[in-house]
């Protein structure tokens, strides 16, 4: 993993103090709210309902076992024992302290670790495929050129002040772990005629009140051309995106007004005026950073573990973890270990202080001191020997991690909601507590299969529902709760937006609704079918049926 | 009936008018009837004139219910109690009658989201 340097570690020093500084100011009356709040902002502190909420940044969602302890110390130090994972691979804490705050960030930057550009109208941390360097489907390793952005990005004085929030996620394989396709921009590593790597540049996806599956303007980038080609995009959307609404600033509604025709030539003529060789990284500069990713130590072992084997086919449990949670890596001898933090009944996404120290131990001791978060709110280990496997197995049992459920119906991705958050109309742990319950029989969770719910308290959509295979979007009528369901969004590499199913449901209505659109899927699939290939092939109807006709 | 709510600066506690002082519980918070509403802007401005204690201060809306009185939004009633994912943080912690009449009131919707939209041929 890419470590920072002297120069790296003194920078982080000085904007916490400055921070410190500013904290002081604001609690002596030196400075206004209206004055302040940016800056909090720009080190990811929120004023939310109950406490200060702070996000932190965890760079294309890596993380070492040593800022895994880091973080559950803070939990348990300035929190109330927990943090919660996001939708962008970052963690927020709850409760914190205005007060406080300017300590975490001293204790944050010890471990190289860090709040900035997690919120404001900048460049937000670059997200990447979590199975990065483990998965043998990637052309190359998206963190290389995450971090090279990352570095770039990271208070760059042009685009500081853009006209909304930016986000960058990538991905090195077809697989799409990432949602590239609802980002700002989505870059695809792609192989090109000559051999050489590049990216396929998707721009203006979103999700928000006006979701984008973000149309492809260059098919093929030659890879050392990627800062100045983001530099161009970024300065077409600089000096062109609008900045009098809001809810019209991103960069999708300017790719959408212009056609992605247009915004492409324009990005090409823009780019042609960019003095390359400036703009680029250096060769010299790419290969260091990459070295830090090509140090990963794997041990020469046979495809297959005795150990393993032999374990498995005693345990049942081990079986099932297996067939959910662990995926083919590119090594003989390894596995990618999914951890699952929707543990049925549990808010989604969330882990305890004790359960960081867990994952730590294990990444450190196991994983090669890896760890990484995916956007579904999960934890991975990506780099585990098969030999190891049943080791690993129980001791994520041992502390509730266990959960069979990668990708099946109750992995549920939900926002913090109306529970947490001060932009939320409706509560979103809830329901999908209430969901995860429908399916907490294992079996019927296989039977039914790949099905992602996504549940967001507002149309800010924070809980992807847009891109749900079934999609919960929770509004406000009246001070009550209620939920709209949508049908047929994806957010992987067959990108979809969902069409909503018909009228808002009450909260305790929501729950029986997905257990009616199940059993209608499992009345009418055809073969493997998948929930989404079902809904693709018959439409709406025979779901608007399920939910919302009367009965006998 | 009204309240007057804010956060406090320095933790970001939700706070509620008191005689005078903000205090955390909903059901030590002072209230305002009809034909109050001068006195309502007059503490929302002396809260305003406060930056240093409080940030965003703003009168709720009250409603009664059993029990009691609570806020109408579902969004105040989660602040006077705590997040209901996790029923021991926040001031919700505290138990008792002000509490369980919070968790039980209800908004001020007519529709039950009726789902009996198509008839069956």
């Amino acid at each position: 993993m890419y470590l920072y340097d002297p120069i790296d570690r003194e920078f982080l020093i000085d904007r916490s103090n400055e921070f410190r500084h500013q904290v002081a100011r604001r609690l002596a009356g030196e400075l206004t709210e209206d004055q302040f709040k940016p800056l909090r902002l720009m080190n990811g502190l929120y004023l939310q309902l109950h406490a200060y909420m702070l996000r932190i940044a965890i760079p294309y969602g890596s993380l070492n076992a040593r800022q895994a302890r880091r973080l559950a110390w803070i939990a348990r130090t300035y929190d109330k024992g927990y943090g919660h994972f996001t939708t962008r691979q970052n963690i927020q804490f709850n409760w914190i302290k205005l007060k406080d705050a300017p300590d975490i960030l001293d204790a944050l930057a010890e471990v190289d670790l860090h709040a900035i550009q997690t919120s404001g109208n900048c460049i937000r941390n670059v997200t990447a495929d979590p199975y990065a360097g483990a998965t043998a489907e990637e052309i190359d390793d998206p963190r290389v050129w995450s971090e090279v952005l990352r570095q770039w990005s990271t208070l760059h004085p042009e685009f500081s002040f853009l006209p909304r929030k930016f986000k960058i996620a990538i991905t090195g394989a077809l697989t799409d772990r990432a949602a590239v396709k609802v980002h700002d921009i989505g870059l695809i590593l792609r192989k090109g005629r000559d051999g050489a790597i590049g990216f396929e540049v998707i721009v203006g996806g979103g999700q928000g009140r006006t979701p984008y599956v973000g149309p492809t303007i260059r098919s093929y980038l030659p890879a050392e051309h990627l800062l100045s080609y983001v530099e161009a995009i970024l300065r077409v959307y600089n000096r062109h995106g609008r900045r009098d609404n809001i809810y019209k600033a991103r960069i999708k509604i300017l790719v959408a007004a212009l056609g992605a025709e247009e915004f492409a030539r324009q990005v090409e003529e823009e780019w042609g005026k960019i003095d390359h060789a400036r703009a680029n990284l250096p060769a010299s500069e790419l290969a260091r950073v990459r070295a830090a990713f090509a140090q990963t130590r794997f041990e020469a072992l046979p495809a297959v573990s005795d150990a393993f084997e032999t374990a498995r086919a005693a345990s049942p449990a081990l079986q099932r973890f297996v067939r959910n949670n662990v995926k083919p890596h590119k090594q003989p001898g390894y596995a990618i270990v999914e951890v699952s933090l929707k543990a049925i009944g549990q808010t989604p996404g969330d882990a305890t202080a004790e359960q960081l120290e867990v994952v730590a131990d294990l990444a450190e001791r196991y994983s090669l001191d890896d760890l990484r978060v995916t956007h579904a709110q999960n934890l991975v280990l990506p780099h585990v020997r098969l030999d190891d496997l049943p080791a690993v197995h129980a001791a994520l049992e041992a502390a509730g991690l266990a959960t069979a459920n990668i990708d099946l119906a109750s992995d549920i991705i939900a926002c913090p909601g109306l529970d947490y958050c001060a932009l939320a109309n409706a509560r979103a742990i809830p329901i999908a507590q209430d969901i995860a319950r429908k399916f907490a029989d294992p079996d019927r969770a296989e039977k039914v299969g790949e099905l992602k719910i996504k549940i967001s308290g507002c149309i800010n959509a924070c809980g992807h529902h847009h891109v749900a295979h079934i999609g919960i979007l929770g509004v406000d009528k009246k001070g009550e709760e209620f939920y709209q369901l949508s049908l047929g969004g994806s957010g992987a590499e067959d990108a979809s937006i969902g069409r909503i199913l018909g009228p808002g449901l009450s909260a305790d209505k929501v729950a029986p609704a997905i257990d009616a659109l199940v059993d209608r899927y499992l009345d009418i699939r055809a073969g493997d079918e998948r929930f989404l290939d079902t809904y693709r092939r018959v439409g709406l109807e025979p779901f608007k049926e399920a939910v919302y006709a009367q009965a006998d | 009936m009204k309240a007057i709510t804010a956060n406090r600066l320095i933790d970001g506690e939700v706070v509620f008018w008191k005689a005078g002082a903000w205090v955390e519980g909903f059901g030590d918070a002072q209230l305002f009837g009809e034909g109050q509403d001068a006195e309502v802007e007059a503490v929302v401005a002396n809260g305003k004139a406060q930056p240093t204690v409080v940030v965003d201060v703003y009168p709720i809306d009250l409603a009664p219910v059993d029990g009691g009185l609570a806020p109408i939004s579902y969004r105040e009633r989660i602040r006077a109690l705590g997040p209901t994912n996790e029923p021991t943080h926040g001031k919700q912690a505290v138990g008792g009658e002000v509490i369980e009449a919070l968790r039980h009131a209800a908004g001020a919707a007519r529709s039950t989201g009726r789902v009996d939209l198509i008839r069956r041929k």
